[in-house]
């Protein structure tokens, strides 16, 4: 009887780690090669050059890594903020051209950002915003706000009007509502959103390149360079770093969610 | 005195053209419950009870009218001022709070102590029944159990009146009685006022001092449970309450005879003369012996016995009288040696005989 599921169970880790886990291996290897050329199968000497470049270098890593975690934060809190009203005004109240209130607001996902960022780059140009990090905050807020949005919206949507009205005929006014009985139904969707944002955030290249026109570094902005011919061992080590750099990101951001709802549960048990 | 009173209320819901709903109104309705009263809002679904229901919580706007609680108008105040509570359909309890923080819910509104707070929520679970359920959350409780702490939470902060919208029906039928007891029993307790919306005639005949039927938008009739049982003041009220043997007349002369004239009988002088219904009550009709005296004050019908069911205690019989099928209501005794295709005499007291219009 536990014979199927178990069978199953190593076909899917199995399909898994070939799908997730393969790619690593090469870029593994590609990061402590030193010279890895054709037709060679594996490299034929191992160093740790680039990754002492990427980690300990005067490559202005680490500053870089701060600066896309500032900008994908701040460009996600920014969301969360405009993304609660916009959902409560999408699910709750009867817009007269809803349709074209959601086109504009999941537009960004359709039309490819570069097309949006020259148009944004002018704007920003005479605004003075180019070069800085509001800019760059602002300009990763286009790609990012759709997912944000539709995230809260299905948890607002899943969230019956009764509730509230209950909260209601119990004296909760508007704030006390929101506060005690919608957010705590939209925390999942908010935190499924913030992940998304925190993602695309940190992996915009294109978009911080022009508006920061370089001066605003980002790990992306460092990385392109030498992806696009650059040091093959560089550009791998500086992947696995990414691609590390986003797993803890979102590791962290789950574990606190659910130590707090931990925190909760065992508050009021306590209390 | 702080009576209810709903002053010509009205609202008026166009057709949405995307939900196809058709278009709704309800008519002005004019109540008065009073304080400490238990009033029930009684009616087929789409009757728009529910909705009257809201206007008077102030969910809903009204187009035109007015509410009054004691001296104060109401009308414009919002629902959370109100200082109503309601129970609805669902327990709707806060899935992230515990029972007791539920319940305490609107007493932490009205800003008072966590201490009081905790200390009223669990004396009103003890009056729900739920005495020790106050740590846990409620996916922990069974339907009916939930429905209890909605009862307390909405009776904690003592509110002016208590709105119900069908607060049972999504329990099964064992439990609404044992709901029901609950509710009647509170009630006499701490005799707030209540407004409770049902469509469960046994339900509003067995919790209320007064019931109002509504249909189609309208408030038909309102008054005591025996009242309006016994002298329906339409026919619609009086097909709303299952009463059965109503029969389409006319009234002249001082006489009411049925459409085809099989069944007549003299009516007093206060029956004003035009179409009619007559309502016989199904317990009301009795076998009578064929060798018996004819009472000047009773109707006499002849008819076969279509069929004979038995029901918990007593028995349902259809007798056919000329045109008209008639259920009748007899007990074991009277119903020994009756048969299916046996002819039977009805005997009824032209007292218990109810007139009443379209």
């Amino acid at each position: 009887m536990n014979k199927k599921p178990f069978l199953l169970k190593t076909t899917l880790f199995i399909l898994l780690f070939i799908i997730i886990g393969l790619p690593f291996i090469p870029l593994v290897l590609s990061s402590l090669s030193f010279g890895w050329q054709w037709p060679h199968i594996l490299p034929e000497s191992f160093s740790f050059r680039a990754w002492e470049y990427v980690l300990f270098g005067s490559s202005g890593t680490w500053q870089a890594v701060w600066m896309s975690l500032l900008i994908a934060f701040t460009v996600t809190a920014v969301n969360i903020l405009l993304a609660i009203p916009a959902a409560i005004a999408l699910v709750r109240h009867q817009l007269r051209a809803k349709w074209l209130w959601e086109a504009i607001l999941f537009a960004p996902i359709v039309i490819p950002p570069f097309v949006a960022v020259m148009g944004i780059h002018l704007t920003f140009l005479r605004l003075g915003l180019t070069e800085t990090i509001w800019g760059v905050v602002l300009a990763h807020i286009s790609p990012t706000l759709p997912y944000v949005v539709r995230a809260i919206i299905i948890s607002y949507s899943t969230l019956s009007v009764d509730w509230e009205n209950q909260a209601r005929m119990l004296g909760a006014g508007p704030v006390s509502r929101f506060y005690y009985v919608v957010l705590p139904h939209l925390l999942p969707g908010i935190a499924a959103g913030a992940s998304l944002s925190v993602l695309i955030s940190l992996s915009q290249y294109l978009i911080t390149f022009i508006i920061g026109s370089g001066q605003v570094v980002t790990l992306p902005i460092l990385l392109f360079p030498f992806i696009s011919g650059g040091d093959p061992a560089v550009a791998s080590a500086y992947s696995l770093l990414f691609a590390g750099i986003a797993i803890v990101t979102l590791t962290v951001m789950d574990t606190a969610l659910k130590k707090y709802y931990q925190n909760k549960k065992t508050a009021i048990e306590k209390g | 005195m702080s009576d209810l009173r709903i002053i010509n209320l009205e609202k008026q819901y166009s057709q949405t053209p995307k939900k196809k709903n058709p278009a709704f109104s309800l008519k002005p309705v004019d109540l008065t419950i009073n304080e400490g009263e238990f009033f029930s809002l009684l009616g087929p679904s789409g009757c728009g009870k529910t909705t009257l229901l809201k206007l008077v919580a102030g969910l809903v706007q009204p187009d035109a009218g007015e509410i009054w609680i004691g001296d104060a108008n109401i009308t414009a105040v919002p629902p959370e001022a109100r200082r109503f509570a309601m129970v609805f359909q669902q327990s709707l309890l806060f899935p992230h709070m515990t029972v007791e923080d539920n319940v305490g819910f609107g007493l932490k509104m009205q800003k008072i102590g966590k201490k009081q707070r905790l200390a009223q929520a669990r004396d009103m679970l003890v009056h729900v029944g739920l005495d020790g359920f106050g740590s846990r959350f409620p996916d922990q409780l069974s339907g009916g159990q939930q429905q209890r702490v909605a009862l307390a939470r909405a009776l904690v902060s003592n509110p002016r009146v208590l709105l119900m919208d069908e607060p049972f029906s999504a329990l099964d039928p064992g439990l609404r009685e044992e709901m029901r007891d609950l509710l009647s029993r509170i009630h006499k307790e701490f005799r707030f006022t209540v407004l409770f919306v049902t469509h469960d005639r046994e339900e509003a005949f067995h919790l209320s001092d007064r019931i109002g039927v509504m249909s189609e938008g309208r408030l038909l009739q309102v008054g005591k449970a025996k009242d309006i049982y016994e002298q329906p003041e339409s026919k619609k009220v009086a097909r709303f309450l299952g009463l059965k043997n109503i029969i389409e007349g006319n009234v002249a002369n001082g006489r009411f005879a049925s459409m085809d004239q099989a069944i007549e009988f003299p009516v007093g002088e206060s029956i004003k003369s035009g179409a009619s219904y007559m309502v016989l009550r199904p317990e009301m009709l009795k076998a009578a012996h064929r060798h018996d005296l004819q009472s000047p004050d009773s109707l006499y019908l002849r008819g076969t016995i279509q069929q004979l069911r038995f029901n918990h205690g007593f028995y349902t019989a259809t007798v056919q009288v000329e045109g008209h099928q008639l259920e009748s209501h007899f007990s074991n005794q009277e119903a020994e040696g009756m048969a299916v295709g046996q002819e039977i005499l009805l005997v009824v007291e032209l007292d218990a005989i109810h007139l009443t219009s379209e």
